[in-house]
């Protein structure tokens, strides 16, 4: 295992062009794609997420990161099919039906992605066919809904019924968010997973898909 | 001797010069001018291609400054809320402060249990019914996003709960332009027809387009719908510094601005010189957990800005809010939070005023923080009143006959403090500044306790003067259709 120290430390600090340097530098010197992802980027995001959630910085601070870190993986990304790297799991996400409010999805993508998944977006008001299409697709581990309005919390069942009905249901897991969301709700539309904000997002995508830490 | 005569000073609050008002006035409609903004809503588009704005991929708007201008020239300058019988209760004009409730809590504290749990029906009836029997809660909003009632019908049920449970001037939301007109042929019920109601109206729409510059077409329906039928509406969007709006205040309220001003072109294209209330929400977004602050003294200070705008520019009555908490419970955080906006709007003399009893940056609502909210909205209403400073309020002859009165003359025993001590003094009923052994002998009981059993007592016996039998009966009919 290579020594990211330089590294971890530009993206704590989200000063991007270090980053993107020692990456390159990285990549020169012979590191391994996945040694570089899991133990320079993954490792200093995880301990960002944990000084975001301990209260120690700030949600801009913890997003810079979150930059710093894609700004890196544009340089990995290339090498990803040729030397097979693994990503966390595969997340679709999307505000549903209806809901043009994308402020909370938007932090739950960066955070994810911080964390090591592969994101897909699918936007703002998201059909639930348009939920189906894409998860035969791509293929997500998880899929991610999120509405601000009560009013549009419906949605989240009748996306679930459409999954349900293309038989797909069943090889996803479903997490809900949302200002008007409970806990209670995610058992009645019988979603997989609740979180109350992004940073929560994270640990409850890595319980359904059995990872630790 | 002539009386003296003297005006009384009343406090006011100002935070913005008139050069800064000048400043973020502009930069609002250099936003409009060359920003421009997403208009989803076809109708709208049309009547802003035809007004002079320059439409560009399929829905992007670019709005000149004059458009801008006219429609801030052609709004009226007051607006007259009524309350259902008809009595002029809030003029929102000049720096007249009327404070109400907010909307579509997701939760309440149970007044019973004390803990927090969903939202009913019946808490939409309860909180009504507590502003009708409080004094200095003018209007009344939901309180209640109620999980008993079909999604669909959510917004037209809270309304006809509301009708039913208090005669004061109501704060409504409605989803589209389908329950809003369900809603306005209840409000036309109430009213006995329709010229009655538009000649006395008792209720306010609050819409919301989303930050930044996104106006999604059901938003505009009800925009239009209220323009229409002159239906008094506010318009504000979560122009959030952080959120929807850039993390500066300055900026964030620029951009609010420049999206109410879209609204209130588009209303008074579709309505003009119908009434509509101004201002957009400009909090911010919390740096930690990305809540929107109810209690952050920001809110406070962007709406004592838009009341000095008002004053320096736009002359329209204006949207705020106070008496709220980002606290769980209503603890020391949840008063300190409430009184700060509570008696900053009044001394910047922000119009309507929203949210009051809100907890959990409006997640929660609780009728223990609305009771306790009207005793500090009268606290700083008692304070925003000034000095009177006149030959009663002197009283230099009660000096002379008590100082000169000899042994056992005091002040408690003279006619002066008699015939003036409940107006010069403010008379608290549910602060407490009993001696330590009555409070204790009475339940040694915190604030919360005692707006407990306040809120309790009210709820069983104040009576809101029931609507007529045939009125019921065909709100029924409309709830039923």
């Amino acid at each position: 295992m290579s020594d990211f120290k330089a590294l971890a430390e530009a993206v704590t600090k989200g000063d991007i062009k270090t980053a993107v340097a020692e990456t390159q530098k990285a990549l020169d010197s012979g590191s391994n794609v996945q040694d570089i992802l899991d133990n320079g980027l993954i490792a200093t995001m995880d301990e960002v997420g944990e000084r975001f959630s301990k209260g120690l910085i700030f949600v801009p601070q913890m997003l810079r990161s979150a930059r710093t870190m894609q700004e890196c993986m544009k340089l990995l990304q290339p090498l990803f099919q040729e030397s097979d790297v693994t990503s966390k799991g595969k997340v679709l996400i999307g505000t549903v039906k209806g809901d043009l409010h994308d402020i909370g999805k938007n932090l739950v993508s960066m955070m994810m992605e911080g964390a090591g998944f592969t994101i897909t977006d699918l936007g703002v008001d998201v059909a639930p066919e348009k939920f189906v299409q894409k998860v035969q697709e791509v293929e997500p581990d998880i899929v991610g809904m999120s509405a601000l309005l009560s009013t549009t919390m419906p949605s989240m069942p009748l996306t679930i019924e459409a999954l349900q009905k293309a038989e797909i249901r069943d090889k996803v897991k479903i997490m809900i968010g949302g200002a008007p969301v409970t806990e209670k709700y995610a058992q009645e539309i019988k979603a997989d997973s609740y979180a109350s904000d992004a940073g929560s997002a994270v640990t409850k995508a890595k319980e359904l898909l059995g990872i630790r830490g | 001797m002539k009386p003296l005569d003297i005006p009384t000073f009343q406090p006011r609050l100002k935070v913005l010069n008139r050069e800064q008002a000048l400043v973020i006035h502009a930069a609002a409609l250099e936003i409009l001018e060359k920003t421009g903004f997403k208009m989803e809503h076809s109708g709208a588009l049309e009547m802003l291609s035809d007004a002079g704005c320059r439409v560009s991929d399929g829905d992007w708007v670019r709005l000149p400054a004059y458009l801008a201008e006219e429609a801030l020239s052609s709004a009226p300058r007051q607006i007259a809320l009524y309350d259902q019988q008809g009595n002029k209760t809030m003029p929102l004009r000049d720096g007249n402060s009327f404070y109400g409730t907010g909307s579509d809590a997701t939760f309440t504290l149970d007044m019973e249990t004390g803990q927090r749990r969903r939202t009913v029906l019946r808490d939409a009836a309860n909180f009504a019914r507590l502003v009708d029997g409080l004094e200095n809660i003018a209007f009344a909003m939901s309180m209640a996003n109620p999980e008993d009632v079909p999604v669909e019908d959510i917004y037209v049920r809270v309304f006809a709960e509301m009708i039913r449970n208090t005669n004061k001037p109501m704060v409504f939301i409605a989803d589209s332009g389908k329950d809003i007109a369900r809603i306005y042929e209840i409000a036309c019920l109430v009213a006995g027809g329709e010229a009655e109601f538009q000649r006395k109206p008792f209720i306010l729409n609050y819409s919301e387009p989303i930050s930044p510059l996104r106006f999604p077409a059901n938003v505009v329906e009800k925009l239009i719908f209220c323009a229409e039928k002159k239906i008094p509406i506010c318009f504000p969007s979560g122009t959030n510094a952080g959120g929807g709006a850039p993390v500066t205040l300055a900026g964030a309220m620029a951009l609010g601005i420049a999206e109410n001003l879209v609204g209130l072109v588009v209303h008074q294209l579709a309505g003009k010189g119908s009434p509509f209330l101004f201002g957009p929400n400009v909090s911010v977004l919390d740096m930690k957990s990305t809540v929107v602050s109810y209690g952050c003294p920001e809110w406070s200070l962007t709406q004592a800005a838009l009341a000095d705008m008002r004053d320096e520019i736009y002359g329209l009555p204006t949207w705020a809010y106070a008496g709220a908490s980002d606290a769980k419970v209503m603890d020391a955080q949840a008063g300190a939070e409430a009184m700060f906006s509570i008696v900053t709007a009044m001394l910047s003399r922000s119009n309507l005023i929203h949210d009051v009893a809100f907890l959990e940056f409006g997640s929660t609502s609780s009728l223990e923080m609305l009771t306790m909210a009207n005793e500090l909205i009268a606290m700083s209403r008692f304070f925003t009143t000034g000095i009177p400073v006149n030959e009663e309020t002197l009283a230099l002859e009660a000096i002379e006959r008590v100082a000169g009165g000899g042994p056992g003359s005091m002040f408690l025993m003279d006619d002066h403090t008699f015939e003036h001590f409940e107006q010069a003094q403010f008379l608290p009923k549910l602060l407490d500044r009993s001696r330590y052994d009555s409070w204790e002998e009475a339940g040694a009981m915190d604030l919360y306790k005692r707006c407990n059993i306040e809120a309790k007592r009210i709820l069983a016996e104040h009576q809101v003067a029931p609507k007529s039998e045939e009125v019921l009966h065909e709100i029924e009919r409309i709830l039923q259709g």
